[in-house]
């Protein structure tokens, strides 16, 4: 699904220049569970960034199905990620004016779901997060447990291809996290691409292979299964 | 999508609550003000449009050239009307003779005395060829009533005044001036008022024929009264430069002798309403075009300074929803979705503003008159007033809700979501202080008008005229036989009041805007001086009346015809004469035909006119014949008690006349009420560029405040004074206002600067408005942002960091 060669990523401040990325390559096949750990600045969020599509390489390429994303125009590219990607992240980011239900439902708006439809599946998968009983909440009336969830039904709510996780039990205690990590291996059985950037080497071993980084390159790969 | 939109803008809206009201109140002022201006400017620009005929009707004015003096009037003399008939034979020609205040009497019939009504206006005497000009609907008779003598036709509404219905005027019978029977003939159509042609009583033009006399009508090429004006239809396709070129040989060829140098030309239709050479129009007022451009302008700065706090506040608040737009990126929306997104929000706030501005403005409406002459009838909603509105609603939300949304939908997804996306990092910051720096200017400039034009209407309303115009009254009477014979029965028995200290019958106040000028022989020369001179006629009381100072001699004698004369200090200088009193004595003879008389008395110079012009050369003689006020000096004190006891006496001894007296000096104020109003609309509209200014200031104040509490908490820990930390919040905006003081400075000086040519007696333009102006603005920045830097700086530092 994945394959990224030679995959390069500066930082220019005006003093110094920081190799985020340094010539990295890795192929991600479809229907894996990757994590991704290192030292801090190691360049994981970046990665993840750029297999995100919201950010560009400064070298190198990146294939997604077969196509060359690097050339694409952002415009293409926000298309292709609406329709394909879903994203988790360590501090939530939901919107602070929209209850639960509106933030599940806003990928579905964007990829014009007709609103009947919407209210099934948003309801169906807040079901499946079991947090449908605080649908009309705002995001501050929820604990971290619970935010993370509605983050995780959104990420899901457009069944993507591909979920990418950066840090998603950074700021949940360890049963919360486990919850979580438990909803990303059921989404996997399920046949969606997981790549999630961890700390946690509990947290890692839920997934199949774990990618560790050092300094922009990989330095070492464990296959778990 | 959209529901979506509508949901997240509201909820915006209602979570800064105080910012949306900021900006809510900002927009609905200035749309407001915006559209109150756009209806006086579009009032004074529909004038006369409403006539089909408008682009090929003209009015022949006339210029007269007299060595360097160039004057021009609207009126055009008698006799040129036949003979423009035969010159312009393509032409329709109209011909009327404008009565500027007539008494109607309607006769004592069944149940009722005489019923007197004093006209002021829209009394004419006009040639039926009129109605081939200009549009009327007639409701009884025809234009060809009008041929005929001593016929006249009324509007509708008159005849309701007069009559108590309109169905039966037709046949009845008034008397005007106390002089002309008339019958009514036709009843038309009231004129609608944007129209400067206000005609109400309309006597047939040939009728003035047989009362030259009483209306100045004279049939010679050397007399031009400015009553006297004629309109004239040409066929489409004439160009106006033809014309005027056959005019001015038509000139050449009629006026000749002392009146050559006399030219007619065509004023269009298209610009009788704003051409300020003519004072006298047929109509209640002129505008000029600089007065609407200034009024538009002022429109213009208004919508810029509250698209201003909409930008200023909606970019700074845009830091705090960088993560909002952030997720959204992420998640998939487009930049153009989060465009119209954002424009929506804007559209929403605007067009709220709207809907308050339409009742702010509706309430407002009713004081419009103050300020302009749209009348109090005036309705908000018209075609026009609601494109415009819709058009200024579109043009806010593209100046006010493009470049926060370009800047907003522009943030890089990664950085946004991470909170990374700081005042600093958007740039908006230079440009918000420019903005901040427009918007103190644009009220500067404001501020210094309004201290101009205040300071400026302040010295005329108080200037020393160079003679007593306060308490004395003014009655106007009629200069017939009977008349007359009065005057001397009345004169005395007003002097034996003790509160009447003197009575003058006169012709024309000191200072009025009526001109009565005139050629003139000076030292038994055969050939006329090359300046034009001003007539005021008065009896011998004339000068103590209005307390005039004598430079030289002194008044006249007692003298039903002029036989001595009394001239201004500026009279003789411009003969050349400089010491007064070597003036005495010397001879002057008044138009071709008037007799010789010597100089009596120089008086000191008094303003003859408005302020705007400069004192003229005056003779003032007696001479009964045209002696048609009464002015009466009275103590001060018991005015209206005198007043009342004048007006009971005028009305015995002329009990067929309206009473109709006013003051001298309220007639004076008069002379600048458009000045007046100006200075009044200057106030207004920086009163409201003020306030807009200060929600702005406020709003953006109160945003540093929270985006600085983290700040201003280390700060404290550390140290500081609550008065350092008000300085670090004030220190930015007093050079910003500085900076716009350099900017307003030169452009006001410039603006007012011309402004006040048009008066010849006028204010320095000294340092000292200037200085009051940026003070002013100091103190009312101050003012604004002082409280809420001043609660920041008191915070409590472990609560504000807290915070965090
Ligand atoms: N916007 C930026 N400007 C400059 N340097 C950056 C920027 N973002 C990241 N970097 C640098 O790039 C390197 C990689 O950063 P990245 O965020 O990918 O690290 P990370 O592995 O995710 O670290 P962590 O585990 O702490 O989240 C770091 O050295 C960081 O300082
Ligand atoms: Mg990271």
């Amino acid at each position: 699904m994945i394959k990224i060669t030679d995959l390069e990523k500066f930082y220019r401040t005006e003093e110094v220049e920081t190799i985020a990325l340094n010539k990295l390559s890795m192929e991600i096949n479809t229907g894996e569970f990757v994590a991704i750990m290192g030292p801090s600045g190691c360049g994981k969020s970046t990665l993840l960034n750029i297999l995100g599509m919201l950010d560009d390489p400064d070298g190198g390429s990146y294939m997604f199905n077969g196509a060359e994303i690097a050339h694409f125009t952002e415009r293409k590219r926000a298309n292709l990620r609406k329709h394909n990607l879903g994203f988790v992240f360590q501090s939530f980011n939901l919107i602070d004016e929209l209850t639960v239900f509106e933030n599940v439902e806003l990928p579905l708006i964007y990829t014009k779901v007709p609103a009947k439809e919407r209210l099934s599946r948003v309801e169906a998968v807040l079901e499946k997060m079991q947090i449908m009983h605080r649908r009309n909440h705002y995001p501050q009336q929820l604990s971290g447990g619970q935010q993370q969830r509605v983050a995780i039904a959104r990420a899901v709510v457009n069944n993507p291809k591909l979920i990418l996780a950066d840090e998603p039990t950074g700021n949940l205690d360890s049963s919360n996290g486990n919850d979580v990590m438990e909803l990303l291996t059921d989404l996997n059985e399920q046949g969606t691409t997981i790549i999630m950037v961890t700390h946690s080497e509990h947290d890692a071993r839920y997934s199949h292979r774990i990618i560790r980084l050092l300094d922009g390159q990989t330095v070492l790969e464990n296959i778990l299964i | 999508m959209f529901r979506n939109y509508l949901k997240i803008a509201w909820r915006n809206l209602m979570r800064h609550k105080g910012y949306s009201a900021i900006n809510i109140a900002g927009l609905t002022v200035g749309i407001a003000a915006c559209l109150l201006i756009y209806i006086v400017v579009q009032y004074e620009t529909s004038f006369n449009k409403q006539n089909k005929n408008y682009r090929n009707i003209y009015h022949i004015v006339t210029q007269s050239v007299q060595g360097n003096d160039v004057s021009y009037t609207p009126g055009i003399t008698v006799p040129a009307v036949p003979a423009l008939r035969t010159d312009l034979p393509e032409a329709t020609i109209a011909a009327m003779d404008v009565s500027y205040g007539s008494q109607i009497t309607i006769p004592a019939g069944s149940g009722h005395a005489d019923k007197k009504f004093i006209e002021h206006s829209g009394v004419v005497f006009i040639e039926p060829q009129y109605f081939d000009l200009f549009d009327s609907e007639w409701i009884a008779g025809n234009k060809a009533v009008l041929a005929e003598p001593n016929m006249v036709v009324i509007d509708k509404s008159t005849a309701i005044k007069y009559f108590g219905d309109w169905q039966h005027a037709e046949g009845k019978f008034l008397k005007m001036d106390n002089l002309i029977d008339l019958k009514i003939a036709g009843v038309i159509e009231d004129v609608v008022s944007n129209s400067d042609f206000p005609f109400k009583v309309l006597v047939s033009y040939v009728t003035l024929k047989n009362y030259p006399n009483n209306y100045n009508y004279s049939d010679e090429w050397g007399s031009n009264s400015s009553n006297h004006q004629v309109m004239l239809l040409m066929p489409p396709g004439e160009s106006i430069e033809s014309v005027n070129a056959r005019l001015k040989v038509f000139s050449k060829k009629h006026y000749t002798f002392d009146i050559r140098g006399t030219f007619n030309f065509l004023q269009p239709l298209s610009d009788l309403h704003f051409d300020t050479r003519f004072g006298n129009t047929t109509g209640d007022h002129i505008t000029s075009k600089a007065t609407l451009f200034t009024l538009s302008f002022i429109g213009v700065l208004i919508i810029i300074m509250a698209s201003i706090n909409f930008i200023n506040l909606t970019t700074a608040q845009s830091v705090g929803r960088s993560k909002e737009v952030g997720i959204r990126k992420v998640l998939g929306s487009s930049r153009k979705q989060l465009v119209f997104q954002l424009l929506g929000e804007t559209t929403m706030i605007v067009v709220t503003s709207g809907f308050l501005a339409l009742i702010v403005a509706k309430l407002a409406l009713p004081y419009l008159e103050n300020i302009s002459s749209v009348p109090k009838t005036m309705g908000l909603l018209s075609a026009g007033s609601v494109l415009f509105l819709i058009s200024t609603l579109i043009s806010v939300v593209v100046l006010s809700g493009i470049y926060p949304a370009l800047i907003l939908s522009g943030f890089k997804p990664v950085l946004a979501i991470k909170n990374k996306i700081t005042a600093a990092s958007i740039g908006g910051v230079p440009l918000r202080r420019g903005l901040v720096v427009a918007q103190f200017a644009i009220s500067q400039l404001l501020i210094i008008g309004t201290l101009v034009a205040l300071n400026q209407m302040n010295f005329v309303n108080s200037a020393d005229l160079g003679f007593n115009s306060s308490a004395v009254l003014v009655i106007p009477g009629y200069t017939d036989s009977l008349s007359l014979q009065k005057m001397g029965q009345f004169k005395q028995q007003q002097l034996q009041k003790p509160q009447v200290k003197s009575v003058s019958f006169i012709s024309d106040a000191p200072s009025s805007d009526n001109n009565w000028a005139s050629n003139f022989y000076f030292d038994q020369a055969p050939d006329d001086v090359d300046f034009t001179v001003f007539l005021k006629a008065g009896d011998a009381d004339y000068f103590k009346t209005f307390g005039l100072q004598f430079v030289a001699g002194g008044g006249y004698a007692p003298s039903d015809t002029i036989n001595q004369m009394v001239v201004n200090e500026t009279l003789i200088k411009k003969l050349g004469i400089k010491n007064p009193k070597a003036a005495l004595g010397k001879t002057l003879r008044i138009g071709g035909r008037g007799v010789w008389a010597p100089i009596v008395g120089v008086v000191k110079d008094f303003k003859t006119n408005s302020l705007r012009e400069e004192v003229k050369p005056i003779i003032i003689a007696p001479g009964k014949r045209v002696l048609s006020l009464a002015a009466i000096k009275i103590q001060t004190g018991s005015l209206t008690q005198t007043v009342a006891e004048i007006q009971k006496l005028w009305e015995k001894t002329y009990p067929e006349y309206a009473y109709n007296g006013y003051f001298v000096d309220e007639r004076i104020a008069q002379f600048y009420k458009q000045e007046n109003q100006l200075a009044l609309i200057y106030k207004l509209f920086a009163g409201v560029a003020i306030f807009i200014s200060c929600l702005g200031l406020y709003g953006l104040v109160s945003f540093m405040a929270v985006q600085r509490t983290k700040e201003v908490g280390i700060r404290k820990v550390l140290g500081a004074s609550v008065g350092s930390i008000v300085y670090l919040f004030s220190k930015e905006f007093l050079i910003l206002l500085s900076i716009s003081f350099l900017i307003a400075m030169p452009i006001g000086w410039y603006m007012m600067n011309g402004w006040l040519q048009s008066f010849v007696y006028r204010i320095d333009l000294g340092a000292g408005v200037f200085l009051a102006a940026i003070l002013l603005s100091v103190f009312i920045a101050g003012l604004t942002f002082g409280y809420k830097a001043i609660t920041t700086a008191l915070v409590n530092p472990i609560k504000s960091l807290r915070s965090e």
